[in-house]
């Protein structure tokens, strides 16, 4: 339901989308594919970097992260249970196979694909309509095309796909993938280094601000494939840009792992607004299936820049991601908005770390999360002020929600303060919908579910309001979709 | 981590259990010693890793290989001050029981037994078997098994139904520096039945010269229905010392528990907290200031567990860290599915006076039920600018200035205590503390 609609939500839809009770978005587009056997060493790795015509130093980055992966433990702090990974059962590379050769214009792409797309929303053969947006849009690993191109170099825009980076721009490439979440930083980063498929490149020229919100929708359609997106965004000096990303995956039974890798460089004066809708399958009502969503998401502010992290997490059986921001310039702000909710048998352990190394700088959180059914829910956070960190700022506010009495809330704030200038604010929350304000509402005519959809929203205002226009729309909604069946 | 250090760790576990066969305890504690001396020996030891000691550094203990107990009682310690009151008084100097110091082998009110295990009767020790090392959360406490493995001696407060305590239980200890590093076991047993209400004094003390030793305390409290328990927790011994604490505390129906704290002036103190909510409606309240400065860290771990409906808690931790010293605060509510009705709210609120000063904070919530009220609240600052800001305009020096506020922000939680003794005792304390500025710069 994550959809951008042209001309915006019709009422009809909106109607339509609450009586639809099951995943929304659960349909799965049969397309031949050319899928690699299971199982990981450093043959696999080879081959994906032949198949996408790597030069040698891509190879070599990628087989040291895959040697320092072999090294690593998977991490096990997190708030969250599940069955071991057998990543050795896992394949690591599909790619549609109409893609062999690449389609120049719409009307070579597979039929099919469009088809998908129209279903999620994505209008590619409308694309006036869709004024404002271009859509790179990523169909398990490679991407399929990549609209309005032509007016984003206009302005000097670079946004393509990964894959396609390292051959155009390679010195960018090599300047910073990897700066940001070095390859050996975690577990599922070093995975992800290793096995990258593809992703987003952006890169922003100096003084610019992009002349339109750049959009990439994630899909997972093959079975059995872990996805594993790289993005890489640049924003040089004085530049903005706003990038939505909007997941959605096909309803299925077997568990799927998607560890992504995000960096964000905001060079002097930059500011990046990384704006987040995920929806991927969460499982059935009895917590079969789902997917597996063990991100690592950080950027790193130089001087004066801004990073905004702004994240609704409504899918995925198991969430694992923590949007960060390194303020290492003097005077560069942190921002980071999130709602996770989860319902079911859903787990999420989300939040973000604050590294404060400059001087002046500015963090803020607000995190709301939502349990309802038999769902667990966690906040993990860490705000870390260094001993430079002259006059550093930060307030954080998380709040949870409980709906139903088997569901949990938890909230684990880090926070680390060695220079006495800096001053720290932390304030948590915990209660249920009051019956109070349920009465009220039903008294008003309202029924029970209408209510807490209500209180929900209002819940999430503050989160709400720092997305994009068409976001905000489709969050909303989103949640009131994904709290069917949790009351009453 | 290297393997030397891994070996030297380890070393500290066995120099442990070889101090635990110097005990000379009797034969109906040993079970207990058996167990936590297991326990002890297969816990892994904390590092950096190891999520509840990830800020507190554990080598000081290290350098306390060559530690013996404290045989005979030291002698000269009393340039160590006490409180004022008219208490039932134990005195214990290095570990050691100090029958002059103490009043109580005199015949104490009627109903009401504060004895220590050594002098129990039949009774008595029944009592003791029934919740001593009964009450502790070993998981959550590693020391609390070392305490197990150690116990020789201790003290047992029990007051009977509906008795009430009339004077407050003053257990003092006392260390003073000896030829060679001793270690002190302390263990204190509180036994509320139903309806008893007492009050309780600990006080750690040493006599200004630096320290050389190593305590490990442990009072365990049970509070039965409607019993009331007031507990002050007082740590105020000098530096080159090593405290762990453990505090583990079990309620049921509608009891209370009313704490305060204070934690000032050794090279590491560690002190925990464990609150078990078991009976519907009970109450506990919490709270604590840590003063840390020099290179001295001050841990607390605070963790509460509501396990019954219509329980409340609410906790207040206060902190001014100076120096290089630092604070590490972890404060942990969880309440589990069926504790329904809960209210529960943590405040930590820290000063850093220095840029070499640190705070490790972290207020946690886990919450497995849905009708409660939780809430925490964590900052870290200095002094309000405007507030110092406003004193100076009035011509208030910015020493003094300082010094004002920072009493101020701690005696906010002194002024509500109820013992006029220990708020008197503590104020004159802070004063001269802030004035030397010490503790401010």
């Amino acid at each position: 339901m994550i959809a951008l609609q042209a001309g915006g939500p019709h009422v009809t839809e909106q109607v339509e989308g609450l009586i639809r009770k099951e995943y929304s978005a659960g349909f799965h587009t049969s397309i031949e594919s050319d899928t690699l056997r299971p199982g990981l060493d450093e043959d696999v790795i080879r081959f994906i970097s032949a198949k996408k015509e790597e030069p040698e130093w891509m190879l070599e980055w990628r087989l040291k992260a895959f040697r320092a992966w072999q090294e690593m433990e998977e991490p096990t702090w997190a708030h969250v249970h599940y069955p071991a990974i057998d990543f050795q059962a896992l394949s690591y590379y599909s790619a549609p196979k109409s893609m062999a050769d690449k389609p120049k214009s719409l009307a070579e792409v597979d039929p099919e694909l469009l088809e998908m797309y129209a279903k999620l929303g994505i209008p590619l053969h409308e694309q006036e309509a869709l004024a404002g947006v271009a859509v790179d849009a990523v169909i398990d690993s490679v991407s399929v095309v990549t609209t309005y191109r032509a007016k984003l170099e206009e302005a000097g825009v670079i946004f393509c796909p990964i894959s396609e980076a390292v051959h155009r721009f390679p010195e960018l490439v090599k300047k910073y993938l990897g700066t940001v979440v070095p390859q050996k930083d975690n577990f599922y980063a070093a995975l992800n280094s290793a096995v990258f498929s593809d992703g987003s490149f952006v890169y922003i020229p100096k003084g610019t601000r992009c002349p339109m919100e750049l959009s990439t929708y994630f899909r997972i359609n093959e079975m059995n494939t872990g996805q594993f997106e790289r993005t890489l965004i640049i924003a040089d000096e004085g530049s903005y840009v706003s990038y939505l990303e909007g997941c959605t995956a096909p309803m299925r039974d077997e568990n799927q792992l998607h560890a992504a890798v995000v960096e964000l460089v905001a060079l002097d004066d930059a500011q990046i607004k990384y704006s987040t809708v995920q929806n991927w399958y969460p499982g059935d009502r009895e917590g079969k299936g789902g997917i597996y969503n063990f991100v690592t998401k950080r950027g790193i502010c130089h001087r004066n820049a801004r990073i905004s992290w702004t994240q609704v997490e409504t899918g995925s059986a198991i969430t694992w991601k923590y949007p960060s921001c390194i303020l290492k310039g003097d005077n560069s702000v942190g921002e980071f908005y999130s709602v996770a909710l989860t319902n079911n048998f859903q787990q999420a352990d989300t939040g973000t770390k604050m590294i404060h190394i400059g001087k002046n700088t500015r963090s803020t959180i607000v995190a709301k999360g939502i349990s309802a059914g038999r769902s667990q829910s966690a906040y993990r956070g860490l705000v870390r002020i260094n001993a430079g960190a002259e006059g550093a700022r930060n307030y954080t506010q998380c709040d949870s929600l409980l709906i139903g009495d088997r569901c949990g809330a938890h909230t684990f704030p880090y926070i680390e303060s060695r220079n006495s200038t800096a001053q720290i604010e932390h304030e948590a929350t915990t209660s249920k919908v009051s019956d109070d304000q349920l009465f009220l509402c039903q008294q008003r005519g309202l029924d029970a579910e209408k209510a807490v959809s209500m209180i929900v929203n209002g819940f999430c205002r503050e989160v709400f309001k720092e997305l994009p226009m068409e976001f905000a729309v489709e969050a909303g909604k989103l949640l009131e979709v994904s709290l069917e069946g949790s009351v009453g | 981590m290297t393997d030397f250090q891994q070996a030297q760790q380890t070393d500290f576990q066995q120099k442990a259990l070889t101090l635990a066969g110097q005990q000379e305890s009797p034969a109906w504690l040993a079970a207990l010693r058996f167990e936590g001396s297991e326990q002890w020996l297969n816990a892994d030891w904390p590092s950096r890793r190891t999520e509840l000691w990830k800020y507190t550094p554990l080598q000081a203990l290290q350098k306390n290989t060559s530690a013996t107990w404290s045989r005979v009682l030291p002698q000269g310690v009393g340039s160590a001050s006490l409180l004022t009151v008219d208490a039932l008084r134990l005195v214990f100097v290095n570990g050691v029981y100090d029958p002059e110091g103490s009043n109580v082998g005199i015949a104490s009110a009627d109903h009401t037994s504060v004895v220590r295990f050594s002098s129990a009767n039949a009774e008595q020790r029944s009592l003791i078997e029934k919740h001593l090392g009964r009450i502790v959360n070993t998981q959550r406490h590693l020391f609390a098994s070392l305490s197990n493995a150690w116990v020789q001696d201790g003290v047992l407060v029990h007051v009977p139904r509906n008795a009430v305590l009339e004077k407050p239980v003053y257990v003092v200890y006392v260390s003073t520096p000896e030829s060679e590093p001793v270690i002190a076991n302390h263990r204190l047993l509180v036994v509320l039945e139903d309806g008893a209400q007492a009050e309780l004094i600990e006080h750690f003390v040493s006599d200004t010269q630096p320290q050389n030793s190593f305590v490990n305390a442990l009072t365990e409290i049970s509070i039965a229905a409607n019993a009331s328990l007031q507990h002050y927790r007082i740590n105020l011994e000098q530096e080159q010392q090593i405290h762990i604490g453990g505090v583990h505390i079990d309620l049921q129906r509608d009891a209370r528990y009313s704490g305060f704290t204070i934690a000032e002036g050794s090279t590491l103190k560690r002190i925990d907290y464990q609150i078990n909510h078991r009976g519907n409606g009970a109450h506990a309240s919490l709270n604590g200031v840590y003063l840390p400065r020099n290179n001295q860290i001050v841990d607390y771990h605070t963790n509460v567990e509501h396990w019954a409906p219509h329980c409340t808690t609410s906790e207040v931790f206060r902190g001014i860290i100076g120096d290089s010293a630092r604070a590490v605060f972890n404060g942990r509510i969880l309440i589990h599915p069926d504790a329904q009705k809960t209210l529960a709210e943590l405040s930590n609120r820290n000063l850093l006076t220095s840029d070499k000063a640190e705070v490790d904070t972290k207020p946690e919530l886990e919450i497995y039920a849905d009708d409660v009220k939780c809430a925490h609240g964590a900052t870290v600052s200095q002094l309000d600018q405007t507030a110092m800001y406003y004193l100076q305009s009035r011509g208030v020096s910015k020493a003094l200035a300082r010094t004002m506020l920072s009493f101020g922000f701690i005696n906010e939680l002194l002024q509500e205590l109820p013992q006029v003794a220990v708020r008197n005792y503590l104020q004159h304390h802070l004063t001269e503390l802030f004035h030397t500025g010490t503790a401010l710069e």
